[in-house]
């Protein structure tokens, strides 16, 4: 098509309207706690948190750890419990949807435990693994699994049929179909689901610190609150954001090279 | 997102090819042998529920998980048991009826706030602009990492954990209808346009509408955090609830209470999700059901 | 006579992806008698859609006028009604509430307007399907209410932008049987786009060729003078479709 590049400018106002609203929030935030709106026992004003965040690079008191242990703590228990989801759980949904059998055996189960949030099961795991690693990487694994099933699943189920039925007149079995066919076009599904099962992985994480822990970022909010500093409360919350918003921007980065030599 | 709906809309129209057709009578054709029946799936549902609750009760009576696993046939009992017996001054009705409580307060308030925000930020670009960067920072954030924070505001009592339900619930509800609006056919708002009806009219003969399977997605979204959050806020600090249940079977190592804890959660998470189809199917009756989804 | 309608070298650029500049329409002038059915033919991506969509206000021309009945077009109006290549019915609303919206949306009230669409829903052979949802209709029935519902809305104008380019032939063929008796029983201007040669003559009283490949520019007017209704296999039929095809072909 023909076209020449020209420029078109925003209106002023969208420009700067989302930086004002950002600066707005923080100063109000700031403002507040320091002019004692809200007692200093409930909140605390950002640059505190900021000044903490100094304190904490390398002090480990008064929770135990530098904040840098607790997020590697964390971020190595997410990514177990999130590559462990992805290695089970998608070729487990692309059997399922292509597997009479498969689905017939694993589906029961899967509908079982689907609704269960997996929060709920911290007491159990808390019985047969201690507060260890296993425990937590249990809670984030089923956390990451369901999305990874269902994705795969639904992926493989909308194959389009026609080609199904051509493969099948070319005489190629089952086994092939599956791999040829129905894998590849369930692709798009599962990479939607790497995305899902992280940020499932990541809520329930700071679930699973929640009450079986010694050390994470979940466990710092814990500490913060159990010793009444929301400060540190606080820290723990900015933290646990700006590192899932952080592995988000790296697993999109990873889908888009990844899809890019797959999508039409 | 916009791929996913393509996807689907092709599968839609999939489900009329004549392909399908096709498909179907050469299956109807099998002849009935042994390996059809052992592979009909219904038969393996059967069989695998069977496996699954024998292998259980096999572990729980060896001792496989050091004693910390109660066969299928305790857990029966026990809540047998508490649905006359009390625990914490509750049956097992007045534990379910607390935390369905907790999730419809948190869920109406969320999706009464979260709704008409979404659609108005997709209405109007001044609004989106305002609130999506404050949205943002919010958004990454687990809903269950305010759990503290919201303790130190509220105490231990209902209203930090509506305030968790709330917070849990609002992101799904609004991304959803965020989303929703913002994915409709433009040519839709001309159709209004062009029979002469103006910008109140596009709204609402097209953008509420055209936008009702989206924010029931999202609140199908919103119900599984809302049981996410409240058992989270529960098992932190409370004297009723499924939360409770479990976390008391565990303070006092009574598993056949946390086992029984958690299908109960399964069942009525799962009743709740129901509900919700059911209201979607009732309230959009257009809609056209996807099938094998 | 003074046209029906009166374009004066419509200009039109499109801005896609937020910065690239796309020339559709150059100098197009074209006039649209009273009651006349006028089919604008041209091959993809020739404007000849941005041409309808201007008509019917929905999009602005960057240079150019277009009167209606002698006065400038500002904006949409119920003056004319425009039916949609992918039917954009409204999936929520069952026929009779398709066909209806017109009315609704101009305030009449009611029972009238229930009177009105359903005289529509006849008059496009839908009646019984009144309580049915765009989903449960095929693609031919689908456009049936399309027209019924630009219809209702009693326009002085009707613009019809492809409406059966997404039928299958047999459909198509007898859908333009039923846009002819429909057109007949109730006069009006249409202007109708399209890219099917076969379905333009057997349709217009006049075809407006335009030139593919952007920006669409007007090429030809050829005025078909053959008897209603019209046979595909007309011997003056053909000699007119092998005159259309010829000169196109130059320019392709």
């Amino acid at each position: 098509m023909a076209y020449e590049e020209v420029k078109v400018k925003k209106p002023l106002s969208l420009i700067l309207l989302p930086i004002l609203s950002v600066l707005t929030f923080f100063v109000v935030w700031e403002l507040m706690v320091q002019l004692d709106v809200v007692p200093k026992t409930m909140l605390a004003a950002p640059t505190q948190v900021g000044s903490l965040f100094v304190t904490k690079l390398s002090d480990p008191n008064p929770d135990g750890a530098t904040i840098f242990i607790h997020a590697w703590v964390s971020a190595q228990e997410a990514f177990i419990g999130y590559l462990l989801a992805l290695g089970i759980g998608l070729p487990l949904g692309l059997f399922m949807g292509w597997f009479g059998v498969v689905r017939g055996i694993a589906r029961p189960l899967f509908e079982l435990i689907r609704p269960i949030p997996p929060i709920a099961w911290i007491p159990l795991t808390i019985f047969w693994f201690g507060i260890g690693l296993g425990g937590k990487v249990f809670i984030i694994w089923l956390g990451g699994v369901v999305p990874c099933v269902i994705n795969a699943f639904v992926g493989v189920r909308m194959t389009n049929p026609t080609l199904i039925q051509m493969a099948r007149t070319y005489g190629a079995s089952d086994w092939q179909i599956f791999k040829t066919l129905c894998v590849p076009s369930a692709l798009p599904m599962v990479f939607g689901a790497l995305q899902i099962a992280l940020a499932c992985c990541w809520t329930n994480l700071v679930g699973a610190e929640l009450l079986a822990a010694d050390q994470g970022l979940g466990y710092l909010i814990t500490m913060g609150r159990r010793l009444a500093l929301p400060d540190l409360v606080v820290l723990g919350m900015v933290s646990v954001g700006l590192a899932g918003a952080a592995i988000g921007v790296l697993i999109d980065y990873v889908e888009r090279r990844l899809l890019a030599g797959i999508r039409r | 997102m916009a791929d996913i709906q393509e996807t689907i809309q092709d599968l839609g129209r999939q489900g009329s090819s004549i392909a399908d057709e096709i498909q179907q009578t050469v299956r109807d054709k099998k002849p009935l042998t042994i390996r059809r029946i052992v592979t009909n799936e219904y038969l393996l549902h059967v069989l695998s529920m069977t496996a699954f609750l024998l292998v259980w009760h096999q572990a729980a009576v060896s001792g496989l998980f050091a004693g910390a696993l109660a066969t299928p046939w305790q857990v029966v009992e026990r809540f047998q048991g508490l649905m006359t017996d009390t625990l914490a001054g509750l049956t097992i009705w007045g534990h379910i009826w607390a935390s369905t409580q907790r999730i419809f307060i948190g869920f109406v308030l969320a999706s009464a706030l979260a709704i008409p925000l979404g659609l108005f930020m997709a209405l109007n670009p001044y609004v989106d602009a305002i609130v999506k960067p404050v949205f943002d920072i919010f958004k990454p954030m687990p809903p269950i990492a305010w759990i503290s924070i919201s303790i130190l505001w509220f105490g231990i009592g209902e209203p930090s954990k509506i305030f968790i339900i709330v917070i849990g619930t609002f992101v799904p509800c609004l991304l959803n209808s965020y989303n929703g609006m913002r994915l409709i056919e433009p040519e839709l708002y001309d159709v209004v346009k062009v029979l002469g009806g103006g910008r109140w009219n596009e709204i609402i003969q097209v953008s509420f509408p055209a936008s009702f399977p989206a924010i029931f997605a999202g609140l199908q979204i919103s119900l599984s955090m809302a049981w996410t959050c409240v058992l989270a806020a529960e098992l932190v600090a409370s004297r009723s609830g499924l939360g409770f249940i479990i976390v008391q079977g565990m303070k006092i190592s009574d598993t056949s209470l946390v086992i029984g804890g958690m299908i109960i959660i399964a069942i009525v998470a799962w009743l709740s999700s129901l509900l919700i189809a059911g209201l979607e199917k009732y309230l959009c009756p257009w809609k056209r059901d996807i099938a094998g989804l | 006579m003074t046209p029906k309608i009166e374009c004066r070298n419509i200009t039109k650029f499109f801005i896609q992806k937020g910065k690239q500049r796309v020339h559709v329409l150059e100098d197009i002038s074209l006039e649209v008698r009273d009651k006349e059915f006028l089919v604008i033919l041209g091959p993809g991506q020739s404007g000849k859609s941005t041409l309808l969509r201007i008509i019917a206000g929905l999009e602005t021309p960057n240079e150019g006028s277009i009167k209606l009945d002698g006065q400038q077009i500002a904006g949409p109006g119920p003056d004319r009604g425009l039916v949609f290549q992918s039917y954009m019915l409204f999936g929520w609303k069952t026929v009779m509430g398709n066909v209806e919206l017109g009315p609704m949306l101009n305030g009449v009230d009611k029972s009238e307007r229930r009177r009105i669409a359903q005289r529509y829903i006849d008059l496009v052979g839908l009646n019984g399907f009144e309580k049915h949802y765009p989903h449960q209709l095929s693609g031919g029935m689908k456009q049936r209410v399309g027209i019924a519902r630009a219809y209702a809305n009693n326009p002085k104008v009707m613009l019809l932008d492809e409406p059966f380019g997404q039928l299958d032939a047999q459909t198509r063929y007898f859908m333009e049987k039923e846009t002819v008796r429909i057109w007949e029983s109730e006069k009006r201007t249409v202007l109708f786009v399209t890219n099917n040669i076969d379905e333009a003559i057997y349709l217009g009283d006049r075809i407006v060729t335009l030139k593919g490949k952007l920006p669409g520019r007007m090429h030809e007017v050829y005025d078909v003078e053959l008897p209603r209704p019209r046979e595909h296999t007309d011997m003056k039929f053909l000699q007119l479709r092998q005159q259309i095809t010829d000169a196109s072909e130059l320019v392709l």
